[in-house]
């Protein structure tokens, strides 16, 4: 157990979708500027944990905390505000804007003066840069490859102003060799330089073994192993429930 | 009995209403692209804005000063529109993100309704105008009446400021993101639900303006703005929906159309070559002039 | 031996005899009258035709009333301006409160409905100011009019046109029945008359607001005359837009209907109504009858204003009514219906009323004169318009 006080937590967080259980009593902790890593099978209740932490969903009982303050009951835009980003499996960039336009918006709904705006400016073309998309800068954005737009969704995220946690939904899935190791390039280099605290979600082993050093595990709704790779690998419940052959 | 001077006339008379009809058309296109749902009740806000005019210029400021009152008309539609948009539209979309239009756009069909016979109740079937002291001017050939001039000017100009308000500021570029991505403009911290009341505020807002900038040309009654309804929907599939370039285009396509049909071909039908011209761009161009051909998701 | 009791006995059932005949004298002769009173009917309308209706029972039963010394009262029942309201007041007054005809139709859907009915009731209908072809044309022996059809207000502007000497006249006209039955008609009694008018005949969508493409032509054909056949707010904006176009007031513009007497239209027309010609019903200069004198006088004392065409319709059709009666000796339907047939009745208007058996639309039909007035000044009040032509003069 860390001494530090978690950036973001769950406690007992619960969802059900009629008869279903989504979500059972999940308690999390991750603490700041940690890379935390989500797996389990496909069902497992992932995409529903995130939702719950984003005010998508709100949870049938339990609470989410953002530095000691609770979100429940938040709406979407505010959690954002408030520092707690998210990113999607699907890509929701915004296809007409310029990649410019994509990554400025979320800078300026929080702050809107001149000097705010500026910088925002700045700061976008240096994300740009680091994702290697500024021969694009004013292009619209439908016109990017499938794994572009995962790069530039990703990039848009660390523009909230008040960005503290991002929670990154499947960054990696189809996405090719040389953008992951510009995505993992741009996560490791916003870890290091700001302190960021990551929650991601991946079937990617190799990424998450290099990521990650804490892994929580969900089946069924259910936190069932939390610890580093290897020691997840050790389980043999884990492995036989989902990992199998594939993981080496 | 064509002559290059008829021709001419119709030409120009043709671009200045098509000018006019492209504002009716902004507001109709822009609520749809962000509050994803089709207002039927557009010309309702168009006639609203219609008697707004009449009675600050009639009762209170005069026509001399018919612009402030065009101006003054426009926000009191545009505060209507954002009063009743968290009060009759918002309640329709039931919880959750993505959104059902069916029942809002019901509810402006009933809106339509009530607007129309609550102005016949108050005021009456009959013709009023808030009068104009503007002269007569001549536009080539073509003589045209102070007042259809004036709305033409403050059409363009107003169409103008909307295109620079969507590519020049914070709120436009919120807008544009939200018409594009509801959720990916909630994750970046937008607050959709409010910029919906905004959206729908200022699509009616440009309708009413249209109406009150018309009052002196087509005169005030309870349904002077059936116009508005159907060749906003016309000018909107031919342009492409969402385009604000493209309702211009085709707004003005469309006042070329009409003009030189109704005077070369057959007068009857002046309603008609709308129609014709949509039918050909829906088989040339399905997603119309400037429209995408699928929507973001 | 002298029967006191038998005597008595007799003079008490003489009296009682009496006092019934006496009795049957006074019990009023009741008129029916269908109106408009509420939406989606035209109210206004309604309770223009019922004040002329009333002032009708006043002339009569201030002589006496009919049929030596029987009182006229009305049965005044709602049509709302729907053919099913119509049917329901027809048969309410013919029914219940025994009419002995029914007036007051203003919307000729209304009227056609009634008359369906009327033909097995039996009982006649005068239609006040419904102008379709098929109220009359179906030629029912029920069926009476007395309001301009569409033959006769072409007749006038052509024979107006006549005598202006306009050669070139263009006819803007909507696309309703209104207007295409206009149009139609004025095309073919200028081809069967050999006028020699050049006719120039454009049409229009109703929901139309810029005529301007149509005006383009308009101007274009150089006219001598511009015949406006729009009906609302289509007609309030041809006069605009042709003023724009700098084609009247170079070219005279006649309306084809007595809107321009609408307390607005000045209010509308500031600057562009002036010199305009538009066919009317009804003007203070004309000469009208007896009781078309004391009508106008007794409505100007009750109402405070100058009566209109409505008024003076429903007054007219329950005076016919009440002639009808007297004439007739009974308020027996059929004999009411002979007498109409064959009668002659006064009127609002100068001149004797019929209703012969006469071909197509004019069958039981009567059609007040029609007179086309003209303004003399921008503001001028149309009672001071001038009468430039009257049919029939």
């Amino acid at each position: 157990m860390n001494g530090a006080a978690p950036i973001l937590e769950t406690r007992k967080l619960s969802k059900h979708f009629g008869g279903f259980v989504a979500n059972d009593a999940i308690d999390l902790a991750v603490q700041p500027g940690e890379i935390r890593g989500i797996i389990g099978p496909n069902g497992a209740g992932k995409s529903t944990l995130i939702n719950l932490m984003t005010g998508v969903h709100q949870p049938s009982s339990g609470d989410v905390l953002l530095a000691g303050e609770s979100l429940v009951g938040r709406k979407p835009h505010e959690i954002a505000r408030k520092g707690l980003v998210r990113s999607f499996q699907v890509s929701r960039v915004f296809g007409n804007l310029s990649l410019l336009d994509n990554l400025t918006a979320p800078h300026l709904a929080a702050a809107r003066t001149r000097e705010a705006c500026q910088e925002g400016v700045a700061k976008a073309r240096r994300l740009l840069d680091l994702v290697r998309l500024t021969s694009l800068t004013d292009a619209p954005a439908k016109t990017l490859s499938g794994g572009q737009r995962v790069l530039l969704q990703a990039a848009a995220g660390f523009m909230m102003p008040a960005l503290t946690c991002y929670l990154l939904d499947e960054p990696f899935a189809g996405v090719n060799p040389v953008i992951k190791d510009q995505l993992i390039a741009l996560i490791e280099e916003e870890s290091r330089a700001r302190g960021l605290t990551f929650v991601i979600v991946s079937h990617e082993m190799a990424v998450m073994r290099r990521l990650c050093r804490k892994i929580t595990v969900l089946i069924e709704g259910r936190v069932v192993a939390e610890g580093s790779l290897d020691e997840i690998a050790s389980r043999a419940d884990v492995v036989t429930a989902y990992l199998g052959k594939s993981f080496a | 009995m064509f002559s290059l001077e008829l021709f001419t006339q119709a030409l120009i008379a043709g671009i200045v209403i098509g000018v006019i009809y492209a504002l009716m058309a902004l507001g109709i296109t822009f609520i749809y692209s962000i509050v994803k749902m089709i207002n039927w009740s557009m010309g309702e806000f168009y006639m609203l804005g219609s008697y707004a005019q009449y009675l600050i210029v009639a009762y209170w400021l005069g026509a001399d000063l018919w612009y402030v009152a065009a101006i003054l008309s426009a926000a009191t539609v545009f505060l209507i529109g954002w009063l009743i948009e968290p009060i009759l539209i918002k309640p329709m979309f039931t919880g959750g993100i993505e959104r059902r239009d069916d029942y809002a756009t019901v509810v402006t069909i009933a809106l339509l309704l009530l607007l129309r016979n609550l102005a016949t109740a108050i005021s009456g079937p009959y013709q009023r105008t808030p009068g104009t002291k503007l002269p007569g001017v001549m536009l080539g050939p073509l003589p045209e009446s102070g007042a259809r001039f004036a709305a033409f000017l403050a059409a363009l100009a107003a169409i103008a400021l909307f295109y620079l308000l969507l590519k020049r500021t914070w709120l436009g570029l919120a807008l544009r993101a939200t018409s594009q991505s509801r959720v990916g403009a909630q994750t970046a911290g937008v607050d959709v639900l409010s910029l919906d009341k905004i959206a729908f505020g200022i699509g009616v807002g440009l309708a009413g303006l249209a109406g009150a900038l018309l009052a002196p040309v087509f005169m005030v009654y309870p349904t002077d703005g059936v116009v508005t309804t159907t060749k906003g929907f016309e000018i909107i599939v031919i342009g492409g929906l969402g385009s604000v370039p493209g309702a211009l285009i085709a707004g003005v396509a469309l006042g070329i159309a009409e003009s030189l049909g109704a005077t070369f071909i057959a007068s009857a039908y002046q309603n008609a070559y709308g129609f014709v011209l949509l039918l050909l761009v829906l088989a040339l161009r399905p997603s119309g002039l400037f429209g995408e051909r699928l929507r973001q998701a | 031996m002298y029967d006191t009791r038998r005597l008595a006995v007799a003079a008490l059932l003489l009296a009682g005899a009496l006092a019934c005949a006496n009795a049957r004298a006074q019990e009023p002769v009741t008129i029916g009258l269908v109106v408009p009173l509420s939406p989606p009917g035209d109210p206004t309308a309604g309770q223009l035709i019922r004040r002329g209706a009333e002032l009708a029972l006043d002339y009569y039963n201030g002589k006496g009333g009919v049929l030596g010394g029987r009182k006229l009262q009305l049965s005044v029942q709602d049509s709302q301006g729907r053919p099913e309201g119509g049917v329901a007041a027809y048969r309410r007054v013919v029914g219940e409160d025994k009419a002995v005809a029914v007036t007051g139709f203003f919307h000729s859907s209304v009227n056609i409905a009634a008359n369906e009915v009327a033909k097995s009731m039996g009982v006649p209908t005068l239609g006040t100011q419904t102008s379709a072809a098929d109220i009359t044309a179906k030629h029912y022996e029920v069926a009476f009019r007395t309001h301009l059809i569409d033959p006769l207000r072409v007749a006038a502007w052509l024979e107006f046109m006549q005598k202006k000497g306009f050669k070139r006249v263009s006819l803007l006209a909507e696309t309703s029945d209104y207007g295409v039955g206009l149009v139609t008609e004025t095309d073919r009694q200028i081809k069967e008359k050999k006028l020699p008018i050049e006719l120039q005949s454009l049409t229009f969508d109703r929901t139309s607001t810029d005529l301007t493409p149509q005006l383009l032509q308009v101007k274009a054909f150089k006219p001598d005359l511009l015949v406006n056949v729009g009906v609302g707010a289509p007609m309030d904006l041809m006069i605009e837009q042709a003023a724009t176009l700098a084609i009247t007031p170079q070219v005279p513009m006649l309306v084809s209907y007595d809107a321009p007497i609408r307390p607005q239209f000045w209010q509308l027309h500031p600057n562009t109504g002036d010199k305009l010609y538009f066919i009317a019903y009804y003007s203070p200069k004309q000469t009208l009858s007896e009781i078309g004198t004391w009508f106008t006088k007794a409505y100007e004392e009750k109402y405070k204003e100058s009566p209109v065409y409505s008024s003076l319709n429903g007054f007219g059709d329950v005076a016919i009514i009440a002639q009808a009666v007297e004439q007739a000796k009974s308020t027996d339907p059929k004999a009411i219906i002979q007498t109409l047939e064959t009668g002659k009745f006064a009127f609002w208007s100068s001149g004797d009323v019929t209703f012969p058996k006469a071909d197509g639309v004019f069958w039981h039909n009567f059609s007040p004169p029609v007179l086309i007035l003209q303004f003399q000044k921008p503001g001028q009040d149309w009672k001071e318009a001038e009468v430039v032509f009257e049919s029939g003069k």
